[in-house]
């Protein structure tokens, strides 16, 4: 049985790559619960699983075995363009690497995926604006992804991500390639509209100073969960902000 | 419609990201279309002036002949003057009349020219001095004295190589021989038909066409002086042939000939019947022309399609983000063919741009093939060594058409390929 509340709820989820004629193992066996509104981080060395796990919740790639279930449904069962559809009313995503369009600017970027939903010009210019002044974007709008630096143009990507107001946000190591202070400031926006919007983030990282502001930490070891640990909001911040300072 | 518009901004703006790129890509397709447009233009233009010449040294863009004659060449076959009347009359009504360039009865027979030096046998071809030369070239092409008039009824047009090989100037008397024709029906018991036949003329013109049959073999002598020598009943002639204002025209004047000639034993042939093998040689140079052309463009479409795809290939990650991001494989298809299409809009106007301005320049100014004969330069030549390029406005719309669906065809494969971008795996790209 299903929980409603749950946002994300994997049961024993498998997931090998063969590389030639090698299986390469990436998850063993993950079971997990993510309620609505967490702000969880996974975190693990390379090759512990951290972005196939993500993958194979946003819809990106298929489990071998198990079940995920994501806003209800069940992803095993979909079809590629169903994923797809669920990816784009349902789910944000915000990569590693700054992808965004680049003949696009910041807010066409932001608004793409409400143009691909269909949403009219004036309520998506709107609602974009909003959200860019909110998370300190604003006077940016008309710029390109060129003109922006890293971390401006992750924030983009976050806008994007949270414009079509999904139920799930995906970030695969969204501050790797920012500088701390960047990162301190993407990790704020991200968990500002956590609080305020009550969106489920799930963020995978490496670095310790992010880990520090994730109230739950789910470890992961050779495609397995090593550790789960589940802290209070305001103390993770705290701890987080104290390292920083 | 407003994802598509999105679509169409998206390629548009990725043309420009690699402007030379782009420039280049749209300079080769666009050089595709200018080739294709010059080389029809002059390939038009020169079958215009080749069949422009061709018809004016034979029977004309319509012969009406005796019924056979196309098939047998015999020069018994004879038009009545009745026959030759009816069709004069019927080409001066105001519908025909508009149509028409010139009309000029002929008689044809062969014979043998003979000077006090040598002889020659020859294509005899009596005509009017005054309608010949509404139809032929051959009084155009006078090197020396004067083209056949009324006050010399004796006077003969030879050829120059006829005039080198019987060592003939003007002014130079000529005995031809021939046989008197014996038209169907007008055998006597006697024989009379069979008896050889010969009179004295004198070169009133030499002419020099550049065609070595024509210049060997041919000459012209008054209608009224081949009639009386061949022993023909006043009136009657081989053939009539019509020269147009227009060559397109010629199928509609031979359908109009026939019905009006209806019941009568004649043929009423178009220059594509009357000399098959002109036609035949342009029609295998249309070929080969089509053949060239379709090598050029598929060389530029292996070009293009190299291009696009390797914009498609660069710019995995992009499409795969793209279709994490919730856009459909169909989609992503859309903006690569957008792409493509806004590139092909490029090409087809800088193509048109520089096609047309050459054409224009090579269809008033001509292109001159001279310099490809140099010294060996003939004083004149069959056809004009000036070409004139002729490109009419569907040769114009078929071309862009052809580039067009190549360039959109050439778009699927690597639409195909952007469509194809695997989850997760394009997202490794990086």
């Amino acid at each position: 049985m299903v929980l409603a509340e749950w946002a994300v709820e994997l049961k024993d989820v498998r997931k090998t790559y063969r590389t030639g004629s090698i299986d390469v193992p990436a998850l063993r066996g993950v079971s997990l619960q993510i309620a609505a509104g967490e702000f969880a981080a996974t975190a693990g060395p390379s090759g512990s699983g951290k972005t196939t796990l993500l993958n194979i919740i946003g819809g990106l790639d298929r489990a071998d075995a198990g079940e995920i279930w994501v806003a209800g449904q069940n992803l095993q069962l979909l079809s590629s363009s169903e994923l797809a559809y669920l990816r784009l009313q349902r789910i944000g995503f915000v990569f590693q690497t700054y992808n965004l369009l680049p003949v696009l600017t910041a807010l066409e970027n932001a608004e793409f995926t409400l143009l691909l939903q269909g949403m009219p010009a004036r309520k998506r210019r709107e609602r974009v604006e909003k959200l860019f002044s909110e998370i300190g974007l604003a006077g940016l709008e008309d710029r390109r992804p060129a003109e922006l630096s890293g971390g401006q143009q992750q924030r983009v990507a976050v806008a994007r991500a949270m414009v079509t107001e999904p139920a799930l946000i995906l970030a695969d190591e969204p501050t790797a390639n920012l500088d701390s202070a960047a990162a301190i400031a993407l990790l704020d926006v991200m968990e500002h509209l956590n609080r305020v919007t009550g969106t489920t983030f799930i963020f995978s990282t490496h670095d310790p100073q992010v880990m520090e502001r994730a109230h739950r930490l789910i470890r992961l070891r050779d495609g397995q969960i090593a550790s789960d640990e589940t802290r209070d909001r305001q103390d993770a911040g705290v701890a987080a902000r104290g390292d920083a300072g | 419609m407003r994802s598509v518009l999105l679509f169409v901004k998206i390629s548009w703006r990725n043309l420009w990201r690699n402007p030379r790129g782009t420039l280049l890509t749209a300079l080769a397709l666009g050089l595709g279309l200018a080739l294709l447009l010059i080389s029809l233009g002059l390939l038009d233009g020169g079958h215009e002036q080749t069949i422009a010449a061709g018809v004016r040294f034979g029977p004309g863009h319509v012969v009406i002949q005796a019924k056979g004659y196309q098939d047998s060449s015999s020069d018994e076959l004879l038009l009545s003057a009745k026959v030759v009347s009816r069709v004069e009359g019927f080409l001066q009504t105001a519908e025909m009349n508009k149509l028409v360039r010139g009309v000029s009865p002929r008689l044809l027979a062969t014979g043998l020219l003979s000077s006090s030096a040598n002889s020659a046998g020859v294509r005899i071809t009596g005509v009017i001095s005054q309608d010949e030369p509404a139809v032929s070239l051959i009084p155009e092409r006078i090197i020396e004295g004067t083209y056949l008039s009324n006050d010399k009824p004796s006077g003969v047009v030879i050829g120059a190589d006829l005039a080198h090989k019987l060592e003939l100037k003007i002014g130079s008397r000529v005995v031809l021989m021939t046989q008197a024709l014996r038209p169907p029906g007008s055998e006597t018991k006697n024989g009379a038909g069979d008896e050889m036949q010969s009179t004295l003329l004198r070169v009133s013109g030499i002419f020099r066409t550049g065609l070595q049959a024509v210049d060997a073999n041919i000459i012209n002598l008054p209608l009224p002086a081949t009639q009386a020598l061949l022993g023909v009943p006043d009136g009657q002639v081989t053939q009539v042939a019509i020269l147009l204002q227009q060559e397109g025209d010629s199928p509609m004047v031979a359908r109009a000939l026939r019905k009006q000639l209806t019941g009568e034993p004649v043929e009423v042939l178009t220059w594509r019947e009357s000399i098959p093998m002109l036609a035949q040689i342009l029609g295998l140079d249309h070929a080969f022309n089509y053949i060239m052309n379709g090598v050029i463009l598929a060389m530029v479409g292996l070009g293009i399609l190299n291009t696009i795809l390797m914009r498609v290939l660069e710019r995995r990650y992009e499409f795969g983000v793209c279709k994490a991001l919730g856009l459909k494989p169909r989609q992503l298809a859309v903006m690569v063919i957008g792409e493509s299409l806004a590139l092909t809009a490029i090409s087809l106007a800088l193509g048109l741009a520089l096609g047309l301005s050459v054409e224009h320049y090579f269809a008033t100014s001509g292109l001159d093939l001279r310099w490809i004969f140099k010294a060996g330069l003939p004083p004149a030549l069959v056809f004009d060594p000036i070409l004139y390029s002729r490109l009419s406005s569907n040769r114009i719309i078929w071309s862009v058409s052809i580039v067009f669906a190549m360039a959109t065809i050439i778009s699927f494969y690597p639409a195909l390929k952007a469509a194809r971008t695997e989850l997760p795996d394009a997202l490794k790209a990086l």
